[in-house]
């Protein structure tokens, strides 16, 4: 053997040589007839090749033979098998050329390495590719069937068929890799024909579903294709379309649909409130919020629906009104949606936000409701509540406190709440000073002291009443002063903590009013300079009767032939003269005391002698002679409902009551009446000019200049804890300040105030 | 003079006489000064320089013994008369200005002095020829709101803070009556209106209203503070000329 030397130049032949050796060993490896090759050799020889600068030659080569060999061999086989095992065929081929390809790049790595590096070009393996992606994959009929075939087995699947969903995943494994760094070949192979059917099915099925024509199973349905979808994309198409899928889905069935889907009858949101079906709403919640201003038009739909409960409830005609029952039923519907948005709506702010501004919106629909709210708390912290404990007080006392906040009209139950209050704590029905502290305490949370700190005046004067009393009492005792045979209790009230009340006095009987003057006289001494001025309006009595006449249940017969006749004993009754304590109101006393001195009044005598306000002594004389028999205490004629000026009272003898003490009960408060509510808003406005023009002084004082529509915000911001200014409003109260000199308009800029000092 | 004999004096005699027949109801004083204030008629007058006492001798013309130092209602009217002019005619309102006069219907003598002094009229002659001037005055933008804003003040009564609504209407007619279009429908507005009276402030507005506010209301801005006595004449207006549905 003669050795040779290393080459230094090669001549043609040589380089055919080789070349012709590199090709039969590729098609050798290319009809999987690679076992009997020589690696070694082969690598050798194509590092012989680019060494000596025949790169070009090697490459070029490499590509006719591969393409050759795809064209006429395996693409030939492949359209062979269009309608028989397609797939399997086409993977077959793939996966061979795969293996070929690397065996031959293994071969021809140094050209790799050096000839292409040099030259910028393919690499063998991705060459292989491109060829195999151009001659094979996207020749016409295959790459259309290629489509049609993995399209018609999606379809089969989605139909519920059996499909050969592993040829499915290689197919498209094929296309990505076929991509060379980018996904366009399967994108553009696959992926987009897959999703404008995909699109096109869905459009369909969404009828389908529609047509069930229920909101519950259209979504349950829409959540199951969802995962199908998501599924499919995930294991047998490839990973990345899983979020276009979905979203197509999400589009189709969910976007496009929304708002029948929500407003369906029967079957809707609306029907979902009525029914409590709070896990489908949650279903709904969940599948909305897929897609952009899903969730918006679900809560409108749930706000709309909101509003209307709202304000049927709210729109109670004046006469069933009753403010307990308004509040509560608010109350249960604030309960109620408060669930839906804790369990249907995980406390999605929009909701919640949205739910705040309905239930804003239709409180403050009917003017009473500050005075309902205040109603409502004034029957809970009244002794007597029945079957609440404490804490189920604190606790409604607390949603009260919710719907409190929805009160654009704050001041006017601010006002109630006063009288209210002060009708609690001088009739001493509270139930206990700490639940009032209590209540207090939480409205100085939400509104501030200014609030708060009258009616804590209020708890002061009844306290420092309470001392005085004992003093009184002391002093009674210790001078010998005779009262006349009352026993007085008085309370005082500062003026400007306790509601205002009209100033109307009456006539008092004798008795206590003489008795009253001796507390006078002594109030006088300990605080000169004060004045003290008499509320009939506030106090109450308790009188001790005596009814001479036969019980009630004989008497019938017999009082129409006697007629009523309070001093003489009958001696036919063998019961005797009944002893009674009768707790009445002021005015009552006054008005009973008459018959001490006389048999019988006409309602005019009544008032000319009393001097009771008439709406007052229209109450009074109500509950003494025309309530339930055993409070009835006076009897009119004739009989009837109404109270005339010649309607004659007398004493009833005939009263029976099985209790010793009787409590007069006086004509249930609904509220006020509609004089009285129009006096009430007279003065709320009275106040609030007040207040505004308060406001606009402050504000102009500090900031000495200021423009008119800033002004105007200003004031509303301060003053929106307690109500809502308009801005007309507003502005008439700065023209009522121009007028008194407090502000002026600049002369450059006449929208512009300047405070003057 | 020539110091003829007879006919001069008797010229004079005769022309003293004529004129103080016509004077003679009028001046309250001695026949002495009679003589002398013919020289203050007509236009026969030689421009002389300003005399303050002559201004005061003429003054105590319109005033009375009992109130010397002011000239009241009656005395207006004569002056007016005097001067040839309505007590109505916006240039008594421009003098009563300059004078700073502050009752309408009174000049205290200290309000006389001072605007006769700065107009540099000491007789009526002078006073006259001024007129026109007067006049000139409400053609300047910042004249005339100054003297419209003194007509509030100079109108009103004393002892009121604003202007009664008959009173305001015969000034805004007086003063804008020429230049404002919508004066009417202004007094329209305020006669279906619950309005009795004119703040001041109000009253400064609708001038500027005038001068801002298109006549067709497209400019006029709901946010630009005015008072709203204005709004509601926006309002109402609109709603009268068929361009709004809110009743």
């Amino acid at each position: 053997m003669r050795i040779r030397a290393f080459p230094m130049t090669m001549d043609e032949r040589y380089v055919e040589n080789i070349w012709s050796l590199l090709k039969n060993a590729i098609q050798e490896i290319q009809k999987k007839n690679n076992s009997g090759l020589s690696f070694e050799e082969l690598y050798r020889n194509a590092y012989t090749m680019v060494l000596h600068k025949h790169g070009e030659r090697l490459y070029n080569g490499l590509r006719e033979v591969v393409t050759h060999h795809l064209e006429s061999k395996v693409r030939q086989d492949v359209l062979a098998s269009l309608n028989n095992n397609f797939l399997q065929i086409l993977n077959q081929a793939w996966n061979d050329h795969q293996t070929s390809m690397v065996m031959i790049r293994d071969i021809l790595m140094y050209m790799d390495r050096v000839y292409v590096q040099q030259n910028n070009v393919d690499n063998v393996y991705n060459l292989g590719l491109i060829i195999f992606r151009d001659q094979v994959v996207r020749y016409g009929g295959i790459r259309d069937h290629l489509r049609h075939i993995l399209l018609e087995m999606v379809v089969r699947e989605r139909k519920g068929e059996v499909a050969d969903k592993l040829s499915v995943r290689a197919a498209c494994q094929m296309l990505m890799v076929l991509g060379i760094d980018s996904r366009a070949v399967y994108e553009e192979d696959f992926e987009r024909p897959f999703l404008s059917q995909s699109a096109e099915f869905y459009r369909s099925e969404s009828q389908r579903f529609l047509g069930e024509n229920s909101a519950s199973v259209y979504i349950k349905k829409v959540e199951a294709r969802i995962n199908e979808e998501s599924e499919r994309a995930k294991h047998y198409l490839d990973e990345s379309t899983e979020q276009r899928i979905v979203a197509v889905v999400e589009e189709e069935l969910i976007q496009k649909h929304m708002k029948t889907i929500v407003e369906m009858e029967n079957s809707g949101v609306v029907h979902m409130l009525k029914c409590q079906k709070t896990d489908d709403l949650h279903c709904m919640y969940k599948l909305l919020g897929r897609v952009a201003d899903g969730l918006r038009t679900m809560a409108s739909c749930v706000s709309a629906h909101l509003r209307e409960e709202g304000k049927a409830l709210v729109n109670v005609d004046e006469s069933g009104a009753n403010a307990l029952n308004f509040v509560q039923s608010l109350l249960d519907l604030k309960d109620r949606y408060d669930t839906f948005l804790g369990k249907s709506f995980v406390n999605d702010p929009i909701f919640k936000k949205m739910i705040s501004s309905d239930f804003e919106y239709f409180l403050n629909l009917n003017l009473k409701s500050p005075e309902y709210l205040s109603l409502f708390i004034d029957d809970k912290l009244k002794k007597g509540v029945k079957g609440m404990t404490e804490q189920d007080i604190e606790l409604v006392l607390d949603k009260t406190m919710v719907l409190f906040r929805f009160l654009q009209e704050k001041d006017i139950f601010e006002r109630y709440y006063k009288q209210h209050l002060a009708k609690r704590l001088l009739l001493n029905k509270s139930v206990s000073d700490d639940s009032e502290k209590n209540m207090i305490s939480k409205l100085k949370t939400e509104c501030g002291c200014q609030f708060t700190s009258k009616l804590e005046g209020m708890f002061k004067d009844m306290s420092i009443s309470n001392m005085l009393m004992e003093d009184f009492k002391n002093h009674i005792q210790t001078s010998g002063t005779s009262l006349y045979g009352v026993d007085l209790s008085v309370r005082v009230l500062t003026t400007g903590f306790w509601p205002t009340q009209s100033s109307a006095t009456c006539t008092l009987p004798l008795a206590p009013r003489n008795a009253f003057e001796v507390f006078r006289r002594f109030y006088l001494a300990k605080h000169s300079g004060r004045q003290l001025t008499l509320q009939p309006a506030l106090g109450s009595a308790d009188l001790s009767a005596i009814f001479y006449g036969p019980r009630r249940e004989e008497s019938e017969t017999k009082e129409k032939a006697d007629g009523p006749s309070s001093s003489t004993p009958t001696s036919a009754s063998a019961n005797g003269p009944r002893k009674h304590i009768i707790s009445v109101s002021t005015y009552q006393m006054c008005i009973l005391m008459l018959f001490n001195t006389r048999d019988r009044l006409t309602y005019e005598d009544i008032m000319n002698e009393t001097d009771v306000p008439k709406k007052d002594l229209d109450r009074a004389l109500q509950s003494l002679a025309m309530g339930k028999p055993t409070q009835r205490v006076l009897v009119k004629s004739p009989k009837g409902k109404d109270i005339l000026p010649s309607s004659i009272f007398a004493v009833n003898d005939s009263f029976t009551s099985k209790l010793h003490r009787v409590k007069i009960q006086t004509v249930a408060a609904k509220g006020e009446s509609e004089p009285e509510r129009k006096e009430t808003r007279s003065k709320v406005d009275e106040d609030r000019k007040h207040e505004i023009e308060a406001a606009i002084v402050r504000i102009m004082k500090a900031r000495k200049t200021m423009q008119h529509n800033l002004l105007v915000s200003e004031v509303t911001e301060q003053l929106k804890s307690r109500f809502l200014p308009s801005p007309v409003i507003i502005k008439k109260r700065i023209e009522g300040l121009i007028e008194r000199e407090y502000l002026a308009r600049t002369p450059e800029d006449r929208k512009v105030y300047t405070y003057v000092a | 003079m020539p110091r003829n004999s007879n006919n001069s004096t008797k010229r004079k005699m005769d022309l003293g006489e004529d004129v103080s027949s016509l004077f003679g109801k009028r001046s309250k004083t001695s026949s002495n000064s009679t003589v002398n204030r013919s020289r203050t008629k007509g236009t026969e007058e030689a421009p002389t320089v300003f005399n303050q006492k002559k201004c005061n001798a003429w003054f105590r013309q319109y005033s009375t013994p009992s109130s010397p130092d002011t000239i009241g209602p009656e005395g207006v009217e004569m002056f007016c008369r005097d001067l040839n002019v309505e007590p109505e005619n916006i240039a008594l309102l421009v003098l009563s200005w300059k004078m700073g006069a502050k009752q309408m219907g009174y000049f205290t003598l200290q309000e006389w002095l001072l605007g006769l002094t700065d107009l540099q009229c000491d007789s009526l002659a002078k006073l006259q020829a001024k007129l026109n001037y007067l006049h000139s005055l409400l053609l300047d933008s910042s004249h005339f709101k100054s003297i419209y804003r003194y007509a509030f003040d100079f109108s009103r009564d004393k002892d009121q803070r604003s202007l009664d609504i008959e009173t305001a209407k015969a000034m805004l007619g007086l003063l804008l009556g020429r230049q404002w279009s919508l004066l009417n429908s202004f007094f329209q507005f305020l006669d279906q209106s619950r309005y009795r009276v004119l703040n001041k402030d109000q009253w400064c507005n609708v001038l500027e209203f005038s001068r801002a506010v298109d006549v067709d209301l497209k400019n006029y801005d709901v946010d630009g503070a005015w008072p709203v006595m204005l709004d509601e004449f926006v309002e109402w207006l609109k709603v009268n000329r068929g361009e709004s549905n809110i009743q």
